[in-house]
């Protein structure tokens, strides 16, 4: 496992507390002004505030290194992940398109 | 001709960042930080269940949240809205970011940054070089850190300072494309306008009253008073506020400003109402050991010591004061021990078993650490063994971290010296954790 996988694989646990009626899920968002991938823990109650809790900064700016990170978190968590700023991208192992669901605030 | 060809003329940019944390938060979402309802709330121990830090403009707009600093409970509760906690290291790196941009508009000893997010450009010797008209240098200016940064500013312009600082407050927001501007020749028109003297930068809500009682009650009414008889009454800031009626600013920003007497202090605001004498002395110790490390890591003795306690609410009504603050000459130092001793003494003498919710630490008299002043009364060794243990503490907690040596009493109930370690400003710094 990566180290970047493992520090974000610690911090997500203390956070995922599988409260009922609630939704759980990762964030990862292709940070262009800084050159980094930056992940997030977001959560939400039915009919609460979104709460968004900042997990890690990848520091490594390259989609090959992203994607290994992300398989090694699929091993550890199946909460989906969601991504942002990476419109019209492919991922280079599997050929898919990173974002399949368009953000409406970008 | 009249007084303001006397009067210096420049041109002078206010620019300060719209909604700052929020903004910032928001592009690290990769977000729109005008589109999305953001809030950056601080949930310290000490904050009542949190603070809003900041709020961003759409927030403001649905949910009809006032600028800045109130409680999570006027926060609907809303799905539509994004809570994020705050990073004020990554605050202050994007601000550090932000005035890099500047320089390469204006000289460094022509910009002057104000706040977190706010900036004084003295743009009178550069403008021309980026643009046709200030305006236009200053749109420049607004796409440069949009691209650069995703952030969203907004200047203010005008001849001299405080016409640029009113522009931008009462003005640039309210503008489409976030740039206000005011002359001398659209003083009368832009701020004798005024009609609330409280939205006029350095007039707050006291100096407001007291305007009001010799009759001035908007900016119109200051700005055609007797400037002799606001001088009687306010003094020579009574003179400064009828100068920036007329738009007058006098300032010099490439002379810094030397405080007359600098201090160095921490204070804090508890977690709770602390009641028993060993959990308060506890904190004071670890605030006036904070306190002495900074000393030395200014290489400064102090001379005088200040205590501040603010009684908890039901304390202060049933007393009758809102706390004590005495302050007590000491031989200067540095030390750990000496400052606790003295700090300590302070407390024990003054106070009478009311709960206390706010304690305030300052040192001034500061001198330069040149040499350790010794003790008659204590053996020579012994003192420069302490001074000695004092220097070696600062050097590993500055090499791996505050936490990493502390004394065993601050894990007691109702120490906060550890909770507080990584906080900036009293908010969280980092990413939690980094």
């Amino acid at each position: 496992m990566t180290n970047d996988a493992k520090v974000i694989c610690q911090r997500m646990d203390l956070l995922f507390k599988r409260l009922a009626r609630t939704k759980y899920w990762l964030q990862v968002v292709n940070d262009h002004y800084d050159h980094s991938y930056n992940v997030f823990f977001n959560s939400q109650r039915k009919y609460e505030r979104l709460k968004s809790v900042p997990l890690h900064t990848i520091a490594t700016y390259d989609l090959s290194y992203l994607e290994k990170v992300l398989g090694d978190l699929r091993t550890h968590t199946q909460l989906t992940i969601e991504f942002e700023g990476f419109s019209g991208q492919l991922w280079p192992d599997s050929q898919r398109l990173i974002e399949r669901v368009k953000n409406h605030y970008e | 001709m009249s007084f303001i060809d006397h009067e210096p003329h420049g041109v002078y940019f206010l620019i300060d960042n719209k909604s700052f944390y929020s903004s910032v938060e928001c592009t690290m979402r990769g977000l729109n930080p005008l589109k999305v309802p953001l809030v950056v709330l601080s949930e310290q121990k000490n904050t009542n269940g949190g603070l809003i830090l900041a709020t961003s403009p759409e927030a403001k707009r649905l949910f009809h949240l006032k600028a800045n600093v109130s409680r999570q409970r006027d926060l609907p509760q809303d799905p539509r809205l994004v809570v994020v906690p705050p990073r004020m290291n990554l605050y202050i790196k994007r601000n550090l970011q932000i005035n890099q941009i500047f320089t390469r508009f204006v000289a460094e000893e022509d910009l002057l940054p104000y706040s977190i997010d706010e900036s004084i450009l003295d743009l009178t010797h550069s403008w021309h070089l980026f643009g046709d008209s200030p305006k236009a240098v200053a749109r420049r200016i607004q796409e440069t850190v949009r691209a650069e940064l995703g952030l969203y500013t907004t200047v203010g312009i005008g001849d001299t300072p405080v016409q640029a600082k009113i522009a931008l407050d009462l003005y640039a927001k309210h503008n489409a494309d976030f740039i206000a501007e005011i002359h001398y020749e659209t003083v009368p028109a832009m701020i004798w306008t005024i009609p609330n003297l409280t939205d006029v930068w350095s007039i707050g809500k006291r100096t407001a009253k007291r305007l009001a009682r010799i009759g001035i009650h908007n900016m119109y009414d200051l700005a055609h008073a007797n400037p002799y008889r606001i001088k009687k009454e306010f003094g020579v800031m009574g003179l400064q506020l009828y100068a920036i009626a007329w738009g007058v600013d006098r300032s010099d920003l490439h002379t810094q400003f030397k405080p007359k007497e600098a201090s160095i202090g921490n204070s804090q605001v508890l977690p709770r109402d602390y009641r028993s004498r060993q959990e308060i002395t506890l904190v004071i110790r670890e605030i006036a050991e904070q306190v002495a490390s900074r000393l030395r890591h200014h290489h400064k003795q102090a001379g005088c010591l200040v205590l501040s306690i603010g009684f908890s609410y039901a304390a202060a009504e049933q007393d009758g004061h809102g706390g004590f603050h005495k302050s007590l000459t000491i031989p200067p130092t540095n030390d750990n021990q000496e400052l606790t001793r003295q700090a300590v003494y302070l407390f024990e003498q003054l106070w009478d078993g009311q709960a206390v919710r706010n304690v305030a630490l300052y040192t001034s008299k500061l001198a330069t650490d040149s040499g350790l002043q010794l003790n008659l009364f204590q053996q020579p060794t012994r003192q420069l063994k302490d001074a000695q243990i004092n220097r070696v503490v600062d050097n590993i907690r500055q090499r791996f971290g505050f936490t990493k040596l502390i004394y065993g009493s601050s894990l007691l109930k109702g120490g906060t010296a550890v909770q507080r370690a990584n906080l900036v400003g009293g908010h969280n710094g980092g990413n939690a954790y980094d």
